[in-house]
């Protein structure tokens, strides 16, 4: 066991990987000196941070309270001058989201989105069963580290089911700062009446993460917030791309204006995964699966077959052996940020 | 609730097994891997009699009750705070559950729970000094705030020698130990205005010398929210006598006027709101009279370029005026 200690003098910045909280965070890769780990170390900038303090500070303690193979970690937290240091694990191949931006527009292979997806629901399982809902599943809450395992994060919109010395039947909450999540919430909560929401509402974020990972684009890009919500108390909700679900007869003629490639046109998902997208996404909450019963779907049984994550998501590469190639060589941080700027954290970096 | 299936076990049985678990796991005999696996399991028994789980409800109150007086009776709370740095992760979570739960128990009006800790204050302190030990800290910090809704207990824990442990708990260098051990002490003192209020007076000289060294910590996190507690506790109005002390050191006047140019804006921030309440006091004492009027021009210009970019903060412009028309008419006291 490595030993991580609570003093920045004790890691090496190599480059910026991204932002995010906004801006108010910024993520390095860095080089731990004594044992010549990578590591990523978030910055919180706690001196233009006002009101959403807390929130840096809930996801720091309940990311320490929880502990699954499937949720991201940090080794240690600590304060240096204005900011609030959280050294992790380095998740090499960074977010789903990334991943989709750089190398999947078209969404993920099938078989890459149900080894994801397991590791997501599996984790899911274990957050529900501890008494909290996460409220902030999508693919940018979604990494993948070297060996190719999916680590959720996004901790700090969760809440607790726990309150008040009660099992709480209903949430009525609504999450702080939550702007960016809207799309992937569930229509219950969106709605904030009173029949409230609970875990489930999680596993409606799943379907619409099945949606995203599966076609590339964010659900509901580009739609308004409130036409957003409006479909989706209507029970509209998106769907798999594929020869299945485009109709192709009647628009052949339609060259100009279609911007969906051929490949999305010709390929097809499997039956279970569509059927997996529609339990998510059904509007009563009431007869969505839960993250247990969803493992149980046989879609999970064929990834028994030792598949290999980062064999699927060829030609992305993960970060750390690249890095380790030019570790030396980079010196110069303007550089390592021109480096950077070509890999994968373009978009944000949300744990 | 299920007419079949597995037998329901009875909450003495229950707390029994848990209580030898805990023993033999206390011993760290060859026996410990089947201790701690047990500790967990009924654990988790008593748990979900308490909260029900999705699935399931709580029990009935008779059983609950049961519980309740068979964990008084054992001692077990007690046991399990001692032995929490030997249960495993999942499990020292469920102890906080466990304990919080227990602790809301209501008959009527009366808390037998917190009657009964009254009885037995080591449980309080043995939760203060959780926060030596990284792996249990934040557990217990979830129990201490737990308890520090009731005023018998946060007296004892406020009026205890442990209590000024937290000074240096809210400075320890890992982030979410020391963010934890803020709150709780937070809640100590704001949660019950009178006996906070009481406190605070009895105890003035030796609370506020240790408190001078949150304000000047090294540590960014603790001195902005040290900075921003020390306001809210001097703008309470329970706490006036505490703040008619304060703001007659000139002492305390000179650090905020010196946090006042402190590089970090939330610092300046805070540091405004403690320094208005020694302007605005009435009957400023002659030493921090002569401070203001000894700066009294540079004081006017520092504030007219003060945080400017806050226009929408009407009442931080409100305040910031009045302070502003507060030291330019200061003149010195008649017959000096």
């Amino acid at each position: 066991m490595i030993n991580y200690e609570a003093n920045i003098s004790s890691y090496e910045t190599i480059s910026t990987l991204g932002q995010c909280f906004e801006g108010m965070a910024v993520v390095h890769l860095s080089k731990h000196i004594k044992s010549g780990t990578l590591v990523a170390v978030k910055r919180f900038n706690m001196d233009r941070i006002k009101q959403e303090a807390h929130l840096v500070e809930r996801e720091i303690i309940l990311t320490r309270q929880l502990q699954h193979p499937n949720i991201i970690t940090y080794y240690v937290a600590f304060v240096h001058l204005q900011e609030v240091c959280v050294v992790s694990p380095l998740m090499a191949f960074g977010s789903c989201r990334d991943l989709l931006n750089t190398h999947f527009n078209d969404g993920f292979p099938e078989a890459a989105i149900v080894l994801i997806l397991r590791d997501v629901l599996d984790a899911l399982e274990y957050i529900h069963k501890k008494g909290f809902i996460h409220r902030s599943v999508r693919a940018g809450h979604i990494l993948i580290s070297a060996t190719g395992k999916a680590y959720l994060s996004g901790l700090r919109y969760a809440c607790p089911i726990v309150f008040n010395g009660r099992w709480q039947k209903q949430i009525h909450s609504f999450p702080a700062s939550t702007a960016r999540n809207l799309n992937w919430l569930s229509p219950e909560l969106l709605e904030q009446n009173l029949q409230g929401y609970n875990q489930k509402s999680d596993i409606y974020s799943v379907g619409m993460v099945i949606c995203e990972l599966a076609n590339g684009a964010e659900p509901f890009a580009g739609v308004a917030t409130t036409l957003m919500l409006t479909e989706k108390v209507r029970g509209c909700v998106p769907e798999l791309l594929d020869c299945t679900t485009i109709p192709t007869d009647e628009n052949s003629d339609c060259h100009g204006d279609c911007d969906i490639s051929n490949t999305v046109v010709s390929r097809r998902f499997s039956d279970d995964l569509h059927e997996l997208a529609t339990l998510c996404l059904q509007k009563e909450a009431i007869i969505r699966p839960t993250a247990s019963q969803l493992l149980t779907h046989p879609i999970f049984k064929l990834t028994k077959k030792p598949l290999f994550l980062p064999d699927l998501l060829k030609p992305a590469m993960p970060l750390s052996s690249r890095v380790a190639a030019h570790i030396d060589e980079v010196t110069n941080l303007d550089v390592a940020q021109q480096f950077a700027d070509m890999e994968l954290y373009s978009c944000e970096w949300d744990f | 609730m299920p007419l079949f299936g597995k037998s329901q076990k009875s909450p003495t049985d229950i707390v029994k097994a848990l209580k030898e678990a805990v023993n033999s796991l206390e011993k760290g005999d060859k026996k410990a891997e089947k201790a701690q696996e047990d500790v967990s399991k009924n654990l988790v028994l008593i748990k979900n009699m308490l909260y029900g789980t999705s699935d399931a409800e709580p029990q009935t109150d008779i059983i609950v009750a049961q519980l309740a007086q068979e964990l008084y009776n054992s001692n077990l709370l007690l046991l399990l705070i001692q032995n929490l740095h030997r249960i495993d992760f999942e499990g020292k979570k469920d102890v906080a559950q466990v304990f919080n739960n227990i602790l809301r128990r209501q008959i009527g009006t009366r808390s037998p729970t917190v009657e009964y800790i009254c009885t037995k204050p080591e449980i309080l302190f043995t939760l203060m000094t959780g926060y030596e030990l990284q792996e249990i800290a934040l557990n217990c910090g979830t129990m201490l705030r737990e308890c520090a809704r009731y005023e018998a207990l946060a007296k004892i824990m406020l009026y205890s020698d442990d209590f000024y442990h937290f000074f240096r708990y809210v400075e320890v260098s890992t982030f979410d130990i020391a963010s934890d051990a803020f709150s709780t002490f937070k809640e100590l003192l704001t949660r019950h205005k009178i006996l906070c209020a009481d406190f605070l007076e009895v105890n003035y000289d030796k609370v506020f010398s240790h408190y001078q060294r949150l304000l000047n910590s090294e540590n960014y996190v603790t001195r902005r929210q040290s900075l921003k507690l020390l306001g809210e506790l001097l703008l309470d109005r329970h706490n006036f006598t505490v703040m008619t002390r304060y703001i007659s050191n000139p002492d305390n006047l000179k650090l905020m006027m010196n946090m006042l140019k402190e590089r970090s804006r939330n610092i300046q921030f805070e540091a405004f709101h403690v320094f208005k309440v020694f302007v605005a006091n009435p009957n400023k004492p002659k030493p921090i009279l002569d401070i203001l009027l000894r700066n009294q021009d540079k004081l006017v210009d520092f504030l007219m370029k003060f945080h400017t970019d806050r226009a929408e903060d009407e009442q931080f412009n409100d305040e910031k005026a009045y302070l502003i028309r507060q030291i330019k008419e200061l003149r010195p006291m008649p017959g000096h």
